[in-house]
């Protein structure tokens, strides 16, 4: 499995995209351009290809296989239809993306809460990687909300990557924190989920997921 | 002597110091382990800890990834606060009279299955290592180790003016279980009721890292936490704390004593350790001290 991901991670071309991505979006039509079927304004400084990062169909839903960083389970299990997807990869904030996507080089995948070592993705810089994970927004919103229960000032760094322990949150905080993003999102976090919450992202990303699942 | 350890002396209850007092090895004269029955709870408030020398040793004392884990915390106060805490657990563990080869540069630790840390003793033909238990808790201006023998032991500690950011009785229904918030809701006075609530988290995470599975073992809803009397009284230490794991938990073992002191005027901390089976329905035999890391220490209560 690990060989797979490896092979999944590597870049994608065009024809097995187009191919993949066929098999599940509604929106294609036979003259498939990614550009249009993502709104990307043709004046958009996102001229470059598009790769998306797509895990072959032998992942199917409950393998709860979860990509902290580059892939959430909902995109992989129904990219169609998805609007997490479509608006993490729409051009409405390009630069956010370009930054995000720019700066993973290294992916660590967690498969059952278990970690396994970063892999190297190989640079290329003639491609833009766009993340699957959850969206802007809902990170800034966590981050918002963990500042706030915190008592961090506006300008202290709040990221996708904090660690909530490394941010002085103790077992009171983490469950108020918890509280406030059930109550942000309408959600409900089950303890043994709760758990597995190292950081602002993997926050983000369960609240997707279980957006997702309502 | 030298002249920065006379102005120590002042502050020093421990008759014994000379400038080895820095050194790797305290001078402070070895303690006993304690018994089965007793608990022995040790603190430091990171406020008063102030002198740079003495935080260089204690970075000394930890482990590269230990130090690893200080240094990746955000900012002064919480670097300050995780090394004082690894410190503490170091110095405490080596003050009992284990064996010359144990120092507190040298403890190791690992965690359980759980995440729990406990002791990794260096195991030979000739020694057998103390069935010490330790636990650790901390909050901004306190941090404490609780030490038992033979017995699993989870503490925990919070401020009493802790602010909690959202409203008290919707925090204990979303995390308590029923009987508890009726227990709480019938408290008029807000105040006391922000103080119950605060002090029922400590008793049940104490609990539950007492249990070792942490919190999505045991989630807080699955047990109640019920007081021996019918009207519990802020002297809870006095009256019997039980467990009552709802229906269908198989997970949840009763055989439970616990404690809660009030640390420092500033804190309230909760002790659980198991039965020990002999005194039964008797107060928990809690010794406190409260202590400067390799400095000095005396004894509370």
């Amino acid at each position: 499995m690990r060989l797979l991901l490896m092979v999944a991670g590597e870049l994608i071309n065009w024809h097995f995209q187009t191919q993949a991505l066929t098999k599940h979006s509604q929106f294609f039509d036979t003259n498939y351009k990614p550009f249009s079927l993502y709104n990307i304004p043709s004046h958009s400084s996102c001229s470059l290809p598009l790769v998306v990062f797509y895990s072959f169909p032998v992942f199917n839903s409950s393998s709860q296989i979860s990509f902290p960083l580059l892939f959430s389970q909902s995109s992989m299990a129904s990219i169609a239809g998805s609007s997490t997807f479509m608006a993490s990869l729409s051009c409405h904030k390009p630069n956010q993306a370009l930054t995000r996507a720019s700066n993973f080089n290294a992916v660590s995948l967690a498969i059952n809460g278990k970690s396994f070592p970063s892999l190297k993705l190989h640079s290329a810089p003639s491609r833009l990687r766009v993340s699957c994970a959850a969206k802007p927004e809902t990170v800034d919103k966590v981050c918002s909300i963990v500042r706030k229960q915190l008592a961090l000032p506006e300008d202290s760094a709040v990221t996708g990557e904090s660690k909530f322990s490394s941010l002085g949150a103790d077992s009171l905080d983490t469950v108020e924190i918890v509280m406030g993003l059930e109550e942000e999102f309408g959600i409900s976090v089950e303890e043994e989920s709760a758990q597995t919450i190292a950081t602002v992202q993997d926050a983000a990303d369960l609240i997707e997921k279980l957006i997702e699942k309502k | 002597m030298l002249p920065y350890v006379c102005k120590l002396c002042l502050n020093l209850k421990i008759h014994c110091i000379d400038q080895r007092m820095f050194c790797t090895s305290s001078l402070l004269s070895p303690l006993q382990l304690p018994s089965r029955t007793e608990t022995h709870l040790w603190y430091v408030l990171p406020n008063e800890v102030k002198s740079e020398p003495l935080i260089k040793k204690y970075v000394d004392l930890l482990s590269p990834i230990e130090k690893e884990n200080v240094f990746s915390m955000r900012g002064d106060e919480l670097q300050k606060l995780a090394l004082l805490a690894r410190a503490l657990v170091r110095t405490t563990i080596t003050r009992y009279q284990i064996c010359s080869h144990v120092s507190p540069r040298s403890l190791e630790f690992r965690k359980n299955a759980h995440g729990k840390p406990e002791v990794c003793w260096q195991h030979s033909d000739d020694w057998h290592p103390p069935p010490l238990h330790f636990n650790l808790s901390h909050t901004s201006t306190l941090i404490a180790c609780g030490i038992t023998i033979d017995s699993p032991i989870g503490i925990d500690v919070e401020e009493k003016q802790r602010r909690m950011k959202n409203n008290i009785l919707s925090f204990a229904r979303r995390y308590f279980s029923r009987e508890e918030v009726e227990r709480l809701s019938a408290i008029s006075d807000p105040e006391v009721q922000r103080q119950e609530v605060i002090k029922l988290w400590t008793l049940k995470e104490a609990y539950v890292k007492a249990l070792g599975t942490g919190f999505s073992g045991a989630p807080f809803n699955t047990f109640t936490i019920r007081f021996g009397s019918a009207n519990p009284n802020p002297d809870a230490k006095d009256s019997a704390v039980v467990i009552v794991p709802l229906e269908n938990q198989t997970n949840l073992t009763t055989n439970w004593q616990f404690a809660q002191v009030e640390l420092a005027g500033s804190h309230y901390a909760a002790i659980c350790r198991e039965n020990d089976g002999i005194s039964e329905g008797a107060p928990m035999k809690l010794i406190v001290r409260k202590t400067v890391p390799l400095v000095e220490e005396h004894c509370v209560l």
